[in-house]
This record gives structure tokens, sequence and C-alpha cells, in this order.
């Protein structure tokens, strides 16, 4: 880091991408929630997620494109060596969900309570499937990338980014599937741990997708962070780690 | 600073320096605090007297107070000293030009500013939330109160103080500038390290906690509808689970920094620094994360969990009580200076004995059967937290004042504000042990069943107004010192530690394009090695 | 400093000795039944005591090394040295020691005091207490119910069964240094021990909403015939 000593006593370092970000979170969550499920002001609701999503978007892209040119000269060095520190943190928050489910589920006198769909046995086998699959491909991918072979890796890592999407589809369909049968989230506990457990997972699944699309679309381009790959990898991972612990809980116990 | 570098307002609210959002930390947590203080103050008036004495709407009460208790906590002291003080000094005192995710940094700056745009929407917005800052269910899901307010606000300064977390622990592991060794650090650096290891593990708890709230009340879950097959006590376990780690979270940053003024302003060797370290710091992270139930004595948990965690409890006063003779005995054989800063840092000695010793009482499972939520555990936290804790906060701001400014302050100022608000704690908390163990309970907008306790509340909203005297000339000392103080030396304390090693204020890149490595015979507290600086 | 600890350690030990029976005259007749809220007084009076060593010590301390230890000349500096490793280990060891054998008689004087409020004495009269927002529905055996006015015998333990029909509350009578939470889904339980006639304050010590400080109510505690009478009347009724 010292060779860059020289160049950064110039001026003050900024970045116009991180204020609107945090507002835009403002925007995309808080306030959207509170007008429609407290105020049951949809309008609102809707305007405040027509500023929140663009800005959230533009403000992403922004900072990637930034960061690809790291003006620091040290900062993607160290994402890698980060990641584990999020990662524990992203543990504790599914870590308190099964918790709250072993315990409800410990104390109850009947499992699962009346009301309870029959679970399927086939899709969640086959979700785990293309999860464990997307993980080797996006294994595969670095691989292309150590190897310098750019192509490879686009292509590698669009499949993972494929097999991501089609899971997510899975639980979109299982979702819909139960919501049908007039199986909710307020049904009995088991709907509330089943929705709010996979719902969890989903989102996650959610931002690792981003977070590879912020990969792939500057790759396409011509231009890829190592460290940034492979911290996104291991977040992947970790998706693909913590859904096994969904799956047995939620689907097979 | 050099006089040439553009500074602008562009600069300030798209900065990605680590003092600038330090700085603007320290904007935000003290106007968050006055405004909480506020609250408080409004809080005292309303127990003035028996009967309705400035409202005569309860919910009106419960909103001040769920405003106080939970911007005290999440607005002011947790950013003052983990956003503030940690990222003001952490990148300094370990010989770095910045964090190591300098967009990150202010990204967390400003998820936290937009938490506090949430607290101020509870003035503003219909039925704002009533559910005190621990938001037990089943009430804060059947409330008529806006509770996704609460944990949204909770949610965003949750994931704000993540991300600085991973952000600092990043910097200390990997950019300590060469020669700065493990056995080199500050102990401030240890408390910080120590103070993010626990947000990261148990923030994400408290998240998940609020959310299932989220969930029971908007959604329809049933987490803690027992009619459905939840359970009321969940919520209680993963909220004590966090908050009380928490105050560990508070604590430790706290500590660290009047470890630092007591260092300086002794000139002297932290006594038995090591043992700190381990035995107090690293102790203290060990076991926090065993001794949640002790908020929970009354709550109807198996009695076998209340007795261990009761055991746990009390031996956290084994690591803090090291941690209290390592810095009572820093002062021995010390060359002690009494400025502003001094005075807080031992003045923080006795407030945090008081407190600290009255957790005692608290953590014996059938003693605090009876003084459980009254006002006795009211003046103990407050004690520890509200003052100690505010020490820690005013008395590090006051030692960074000239670095941070480039200005001094005033002396007179400052030991007239801290006199003050000594005088003004013991009085206003000093006599709330009493009123609780006559058995006041807390969150009461009214005593009319208590009428003989009258007397000590006036005393305690007199002693309130000596407290708020004592923040206006503190705040008064700041404004005079930024625009009338005198210009700062870089070192004006004589401090060894590295910090102090450069301009007043640093300019972008910290030691102005020096490159640090640091010798062999150098610590930060070596005021035995005459004139040895880097 | 090593002869400030000896005294610290002496005077704990001592301490420590003259308080060890804090239970120990409970006076275990046959029969006898202790009352949780004299043993409350009593330990807290002790803690109290116990900590208020803690904390003289560590404040005179700090006050004659703030006094003596002035700096008298501007570059001045102190003179702490590193410690040897026997003596960072003694001044690690020997406080723990200190503070644990302190923290484990606290233990074990709260444990015994714990036992006793957890176990209702054979023979309690239990009463049946459902808390709602806001006001304390008491059912006694026989069906005679009352609202926010606990009337109980003299002289009898009383043993309470409490639950909630909404949120969570929690019943506090503060004369009898009792308390625990009423939690919808759950049954929570404790017992006092009322003795002469009289009237006490009963309170919710669990934020409950905006009625919270107005759900408050006494506890009557009539002689044994009086009490009987009112019953009576009201099981009738
Ligand atoms: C910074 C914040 C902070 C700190 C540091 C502490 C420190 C401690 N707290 Fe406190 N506490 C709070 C903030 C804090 N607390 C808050 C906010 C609440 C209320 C929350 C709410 O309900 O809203 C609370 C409530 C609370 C309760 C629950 C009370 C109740 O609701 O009924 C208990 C019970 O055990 C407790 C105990 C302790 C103990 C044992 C310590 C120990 O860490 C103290 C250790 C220090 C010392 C003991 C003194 C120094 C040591 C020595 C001199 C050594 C020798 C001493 C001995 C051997 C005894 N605290
Ligand atoms: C760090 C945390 C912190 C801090 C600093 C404080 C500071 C203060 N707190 Fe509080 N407090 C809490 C954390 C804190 N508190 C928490 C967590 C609760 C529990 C909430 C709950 O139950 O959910 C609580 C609850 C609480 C209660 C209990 C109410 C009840 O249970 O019914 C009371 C009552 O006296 C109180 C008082 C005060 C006072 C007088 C101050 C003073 O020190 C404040 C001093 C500040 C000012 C005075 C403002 C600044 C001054 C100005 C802007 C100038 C203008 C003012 C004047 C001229 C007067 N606090
Ligand atoms: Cu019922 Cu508070
Ligand atoms: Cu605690």
């Amino acid at each position: 880091m010292t060779e860059h000593s020289s160049e950064h006593t110039h001026g003050w370092e900024t970045s116009p991408w991180p204020l609107p970000l945090a507002a835009g979170i403002l925007f995309l969550l808080p306030l959207p929630f509170s007008f429609h499920f407290v105020y049951k002001n949809s309008l609102m609701a809707m305007l405040s997620l027509g500023l929140g999503v663009p800005m959230v978007i533009i403000s992403v892209a922004g900072w990637t494109r930034e960061s690809l040119e790291d003006k620091y000269g040290w900062a993607s060095g160290y994402i890698v060596g980060a990641m584990p520190f999020f990662i524990i943190a992203e543990a504790f928050i599914f870590i308190a969900f099964l918790a709250a489910y072993w315990v409800i589920k410990l104390s109850a006198g009947v499992w699962p309570p009346p009301g309870t769909p029959e679970f399927p046995v086939l899709i969640p086998i086959i979700m785990t499937i293309i999860l464990v699959s997307s993980s080797i491909t996006i294994h595969i991918g670095e691989g292309k990338l150590e190897e310098g072979d750019k192509e490879g890796f686009i292509k590698w890592l669009g499949l993972t980014i494929l097999l991501g999407t089609v899971f997510l589809c899975f639980t979109a369909f299982e979702w819909s599937h139960f919501i049908h049968e007039g199986f909710l989230i307020g049904t009995n506990a088991k709907g509330t741990v089943f929705y709010s457990i996979t719902g969890f997972h989903a989102s996650h699944v959610f931002v690792g997708l981003a977070i590879f699309l912020c990969i792939l679309l500057p790759a396409i381009a011509g231009k890829v962070s190592k460290p940034f790959v492979q911290a996104g990898s291991i977040y992947w991972h970790f998706v693909d780690i913590v859904w096994f612990f969904v799956v047995s809980q939620v689907y097979f116990w | 600073m050099s006089a040439h570098v553009k500074s602008g307002f562009k600069e300030w609210i798209f900065t990605t320096d680590h003092k600038r959002i330090g700085i603007l930390y320290l904007v935000g947590s003290i106007t968050a605090f006055c405004l909480s203080g506020i609250m408080a103050v409004l809080i005292r008036l309303e127990l003035w007297s028996l009967g309705p004495t400035i409202t005569d709407d309860p919910t009106t009460y419960n909103v001040w107070l769920y405003m106080h208790g939970a911007v005290m906590i999440l607005g002011f002291q947790i950013p003052a000293l983990t956003g503030w003080f940690a990222n003001y000094l952490a990148p300094l005192q370990i010989g770095a030009k910045d964090v190591a995710f300098p967009r990150l940094n202010a990204f967390s700056l400003w998820l936290f500013w937009a938490g506090v745009v949430l607290a101020l929407l509870t003035f503003v917005v219909p039925d704002p939330p009533d559910v005190m800052w621990t938001g037990y269910p089943p009430y804060s899901v059947v409330t008529s109160g806006n509770t996704a307010l609460y944990s949204f606000t909770v949610l965003v300064m949750g994931f704000s103080s993540i991300a600085g977390g991973i952000n600092l622990i990043a910097t200390i592991i990997f950019m300590r500038a060469p020669g700065m060794a493990w056995g080199k650090l500050n102990m401030f650096i240890w408390t910080v390290l120590a103070a993010f290891t626990i947000q990261l593990i148990f923030v994400p708890v408290l998240g998940s906690a609020v959310t299932m709230v989220l969930f029971d009340k908007y959604l329809g879950a049933t987490f803690f509808n027992p009619g459905m097959g939840g359970d009321v006590l969940i919520y209680q376990n993963l909220f004590w689970f966090y908050s009380h780690p928490a105050v560990y979270v508070i604590l430790l940053p706290g500590i660290g920094m009047i470890f630092e003024i007591v260092a300086t302003f002794s000139r002297n060797r932290i006594f038995n620094f090591k043992v700190a370290v381990y035995g107090g710091v690293g102790v203290l992270v060990l076991i926090t994360g065993e001794v949640w139930v002790h908020h929970l004595y009354t709550s109807g948990l198996a009695d076998w969990l209340r007795v261990f965690q009761m055991v746990t409890t009390l031996m956290i006063s084994v690591p803090v009580g090291i941690l209290m003779i390592s810095l009572v005995g820093t002062l021995r054989g010390g060359a002690i200076d009494y400025k502003t800063p001094m005075l807080y840092g031992v003045g923080f000695i006795f407030v945090f004995l008081v407190g600290g010793l009255t957790g005692i009482p608290l953590a014996m499972a059938s003693l605090d059967l009876a003084v459980h939520d009254t006002h006795f555990v009211v003046a103990h936290f407050h004690f520890v937290m509200a003052v100690s804790m505010t020490f820690a906060i005013m008395g590090g701001t006051y030692y960074l004042f000239p670095k941070m400014s480039g200005r001094m302050y005033s002396e007179t100022l400052g030991r007239t504000g801290f006199w003050l608000f000594l005088i003004g704690v013991f009085v206003t908390f000093g006599t709330m042990f009493f009123v609780g163990l006559d058995g006041m309970p807390r969150r009461y907008y009214d005593y009319q069943m208590f009428p003989q306790l009258e007397n000590l509340h006036k005393v305690q909203t007199i002693g309130t107004m000596i407290i708020g005297l004592a923040v206006i000339t503190i705040l008064i000392s700041w404004i005079h010192g930024l625009v009338a103080g005198e210009k700062a030396p870089s070192n004006p304390w004589g401090s060894r530690s590295l910090e102090w090693d450069t301009t007043s204020p640093p300019g972008p890149g910290n030691f102005g394009g020096r490159s640090i490595v640091v010798p062999d015979d150098w610590d930060p507290y070596c005021y035995d090695k005459p004139g040895r600086t880097l | 400093m090593k002869k400030i600890f000896m005294a610290l350690t002496a005077a704990f030990m001592l301490h420590t000795a003259s308080a060890k029976s804090v239970f120990a005259n409970e006076g275990r007749k046959a029969g006898a039944i202790a009352d949780p809220a004299e043993g409350w007084s009593r330990l807290f009076h002790e803690v109290l005591v116990d900590v208020t060593i803690m904390g003289v010590i560590f404040a005179a301390i700090t006050i004659y090394y703030m006094l003596k230890y002035k700096r008298k000349s501007p570059d001045q500096v102190g003179s702490c040295k590193k410690l040897s490793a026997a003596q960072m280990w003694g001044w690690a060891l020997i406080p723990a020691f200190v503070f644990m054998a302190d923290d484990f008689f606290l233990a074990a004087n709260t444990w015994s005091l714990w036992n006793i409020y957890r176990k209702p004495p054979a023979g309690s009269y239990e009463i049946e207490v459902r808390a709602e927002m806001w006001s304390w529905n008491f059912i006694y055996p026989g069906g005679a119910a009352a609202v926010n006015e606990l009337r109980v015998p003299a002289g009898k333990p009383i043993a309470l069964r409490m639950t909630s029909s909404d949120v969570v509350h929690s019943l506090y009578l503060s004369d009898f240094k009792v308390k625990e939470d009423c939690m919808p889904g759950r049954v929570t339980y404790y017992w006092f021990y009322p003795k002469v006639p009289g009237e006490h304050v009963l309170t919710c010590t669990e934020y409950c909403g905006a009625m919270h400080s107005g759900m408050y109510g006494k506890v009557i505690v009539m002689p044994q015939e009086e009490f009987d009478n009112w019953l009576k009347k009201e099981t009738k009724a």
C-alpha cells in the first residue's frame, strides 16, 4: 500500500454513491412497507418504490463501476478477507430463525399443527440439486478465470445465474402452490416458520444473483476484479450451505 | 492540512475519508443525544408531580419514553462509540491511511443517518410507536402504534453497524502499518475489535427478532401468538441475547477511550496491559453471550436456566474488575494533569463503580425479583450507561477536540460543564435508587399509588435541569472552541500514541504522505523512553 | 500496592466470615415457614455491605493516587514499568480469585433464598390471577372473584397462579418483595406470606400500553374470620 502514498495527499476522497444508496434503501423498504401495511396507502407506497428502486439500482451500478477502478489501491484486496465476517453475521440471522423454530416445534403438542398440508419430497430434492450444481458451476467459473479464460468464465457465471434463477422460480412455485391450498403464513406456526425461513433464504439467493450480475455485466465489457469474484462466490457457497439447514429442518424434520 | 486541499460542501457529504465520516457520526449522535435528552426532560417534567403534569395523555408519555430509550442507545451511544471514536481513531492509531472499505464506511454513516430520520419520523407520523425500546410482543403486535417504524429503525441502524464493524475489523487486521505488531496496539483498538466482534454475532439476532415482530403484526405470522402455537418468550430471549451484549458494545469502546485518556494524562503505561486485554476484554467477549437471562428473572423461564445465568452474570464482575484494577493502577506513579478530558477520565471510575456495583444485587436472581422493572434498574443503567458512557463520550470528544478541529477548547468552560454534569447525575440518578427500592415501577406515566414519592421525584427533575445546564455548557464550550479557540499544536497533551503524531487536523491520507514504519522499541505508551517519537 | 491488596483480601475474608450466616438463623424448626420478604431484606442488606466495601476500596485507592501523583513539572512522565511475568500473573489470578470467591458466596446465598421463593409451602392458599388490559382478576377457590383488590387471610402463605389473556403483565407486590410476569399461553406462580392485617400496593411492572400505570390495586390482608365471611358472601353472589 505504501507505493500509493503520494497520490493520496492531493485532496479529500469522495464518492457520490453511498449517500444515494442509503437514501434509496430508505425509500425501498421502510417507507413503502409503512405506507402499505400501516397506513394502507398503496399509492404512496408505489411512489416511494418508484423513487427507491432506481436510486438503489443506479447507485449500485455507479458503486460497482467505481470499485472496479479501485482508486484507493487497496479496497478490493481485502474483500476476500472481510467476507467471512459478513458471513458470520448472516449466519446468525438464520440461527435466530431456526432457534425460534426449534423452540416452537419442541414445545408443541402436535407437530405439524392442524391445517398443514402434505409437504412435497421431490421438489426440495430437485431444488437442492440445482443449488449444489450452481455452487459447482461458479467454482468452475472461478477456475476458468484463474486460467485467464474470460470467455469460459462468463459462460459458467451465466450458467450459475441461470441455475439460481431457476431455483428462485421453484421457490415461487412452491409458495404459490401452498397459497392455493390455503396454507398461509398465518395458518399456523408451521406456516409462519416455513414462509419466513424459506423467504429469508430466497432473499439471500436474490442478493447473490444481484452480486453476480454486478460481476457479469462489467465482465462482458471486459472488466473483472478477481477478489470481487472470489468474494461473490464465497457468499454463494454460504447460501448453498444454509439451504441444507433450511431444507433439512423445514421440509424433512 | 495544506491550504490548497479542496474542501467544499461536496467534499463533506460525499466524503469517504474516515476522519470526516467520524465527525459526521459525531454530529449525528450529538443531535440524537440532544433530541432524546429533551425527551428525558419532558419525561422528568411529567413525573414532577402526581397526576397529569404536562400532558394528560399517557400514550404521549410512552412515545417520549420510546424515543428516549431507543434513540439514546441506537442513535447516540452506539454510533458515538463505534462510529465516531472508532472511525476517527482506529486508522490513525494503527498508522493506516484510511479504512479498508472507504465507500462502505460512508454507506454505514448514511444508513445511520437514515436511521436517525426514521427515528425523527416518530414526531410526525400518526400513531407513533409506543413499544418502548424493548418492543416486547404481544403488546408490540396488538398496539395501534406504528411498530414498523420501531423495527425498521432497529434494522437500519443494525445493518449500519454490521457494515461498519466488518469494515473496521478488516481495517485493524489488514491495514496496520509495517511494524505495528499485535502487541503494539492501543487499548482502544482492542476494545473496538472486541465490540465489533460482539456486534457481528449478536446484531443479526436482534434484527431477526424485530423482523419476527414485523411479520407477526403486519403479515399475520404467529411467532408470538400462543393461540396458534407461538411463544411470547421467544422474542424476549432473542432480544436480550442481543441487548445484553449490546451494553458491552457500549462499555468496551467507552472504557477503551477512558484508558487512552488516563494513560495520556498520567503519562503512564497502562497497568498490567496484557492481562487487561486477555483477562478483561477477552473474557468479557467470551461470557457476554451467556448472561442474557438476567433480564428475564421474573419471566417464568425454567428455574435452572435462571440460576445458571445468575452465576455467569455475577462472574462478569471478574473481567470488569480486572479492567478497573488496570484503570486505577494506571494512575499509580503517574504524572497526572487534570485537564477536562482527565476529569471525565477519573470521574468515570467513580460513577462506573456506583453503576456496576448496583448491577450485583440485580444479578442475584432472588433479589432482582423485587427490583426488576422498577426505577432501581433505571438508576443502575443510567449510572453505567447514561452517565459512565456519556462521560467516556464527552471526555473522548474533549480529548480529540484539538486533533479533529485544529483548535483548543476553553478549559474553564470544559471544567464547569464537567462539575455541573457530575452534580446533576448524582442528584438525578442517585435519588432514583431510593424511589426504585420503594417500589416505583418503570414506564409509569403517573404514580398515584405512591404519593409519598412525590418529593423524591421533584429532586430528580431538578437534577435533570442541572444536567441540562451541563450539556448546554459543554455544547457552548465546543462551539466556542471551534470559532474562537487558539490554534492547536499537533500534540497538545504530549501523548506517545500514533494519532498525535500528525498535524491537527490530519489531512487526506492521515500522515501527510509519510509512510509509517513502526520501530521495535516503540509502543503507544512508551513514556519511559524519553523523546521517543516516530 | 501489595499491602493494599492484602488489606483488600483481609477485609473481604472478614466480611465473608461474618456474613456466612445469612440464613443460618432461618430457624428451621419443624413447621416454621421462611418468609421470602424477610429473607430478601436481610440478603439485600448483606449485598449492600458487600458491594460498598468493594466500592470504597476502589474509590479510596483512586482518590489516594489522584492526590499523590499530580504532575509537578510540565515534562514529568510516569514511572509505571512493564510488570514481570510473576507480577502479571499475580495481578491476574489473585483479584480473579477474590472476585470469584465473592461471586460464589453471593450466588450461594441467592440460591438458598431462591429456593424459598420458588417452593410454595405445603398448605398454601391458592388464588388464580388473570391479567388483562388493564385490570387484575383474582379468582378464588370456590369461584369467588375480585377485580384489582386481592383479599387474603393473614397468617397463611398465599400462592398465586397467574396468566394473562392479552399481553405480558407482571404482578408486583412491592411490600412482599415478589413479582412474576403474567403471559398469555403460559402459567407462572409465586407465593408470599402476609402476616398481619393491613393494606399494600399492587402494581403492574411489565409495560402493557397506555394504562400500564393505571393497572394498580390493593392487597388487603384480613383476619382469617373476616376473610372467611367475605369469601362466603362473594361465593354466593
Ligand atoms: C453500558 C451499559 C451497561 C453495563 C456496563 C452494565 C453492567 C452490568 N449490568 Fe446492567 N443494564 C444495562 C446496562 C448496562 N449494564 C441496561 C441498559 C439495563 C436495562 C435494560 C432495560 O431493561 O431496559 C441493565 C439491566 C441490568 C439487569 C436487569 C435488571 C432487571 O431488569 O431486573 C441486570 C441483572 O443482572 C444487570 C446487571 C449488570 C451487571 C452485573 C453488570 C456488570 O457488567 C457490572 C460489572 C462491574 C462491576 C461489578 C464494578 C467494578 C468491579 C469491581 C469493583 C470488582 C469487584 C466487584 C465484585 C466482585 C462484585 N443490568
Ligand atoms: C445512553 C442512554 C441514556 C441516556 C444518556 C439517558 C439520559 C437521561 N435519562 Fe434515560 N433512559 C435510557 C437511556 C438513557 N437515558 C433508557 C434505555 C431508558 C429506558 C427506556 C424504556 O423504558 O424503554 C431510559 C429511561 C429513563 C427514565 C425512566 C422513565 C420511566 O421508566 O418511566 C427516566 C426518568 O427519569 C430517564 C431520565 C433520563 C435523564 C434525566 C437523562 C439525562 O442524562 C439527559 C440529559 C440530556 C439533556 C438534558 C438534553 C440536552 C440538553 C439540551 C438540548 C439543552 C436543553 C435542556 C434543558 C435546559 C433542560 N431515562
Ligand atoms: Cu399491565 Cu403493565
Ligand atoms: Cu444485561
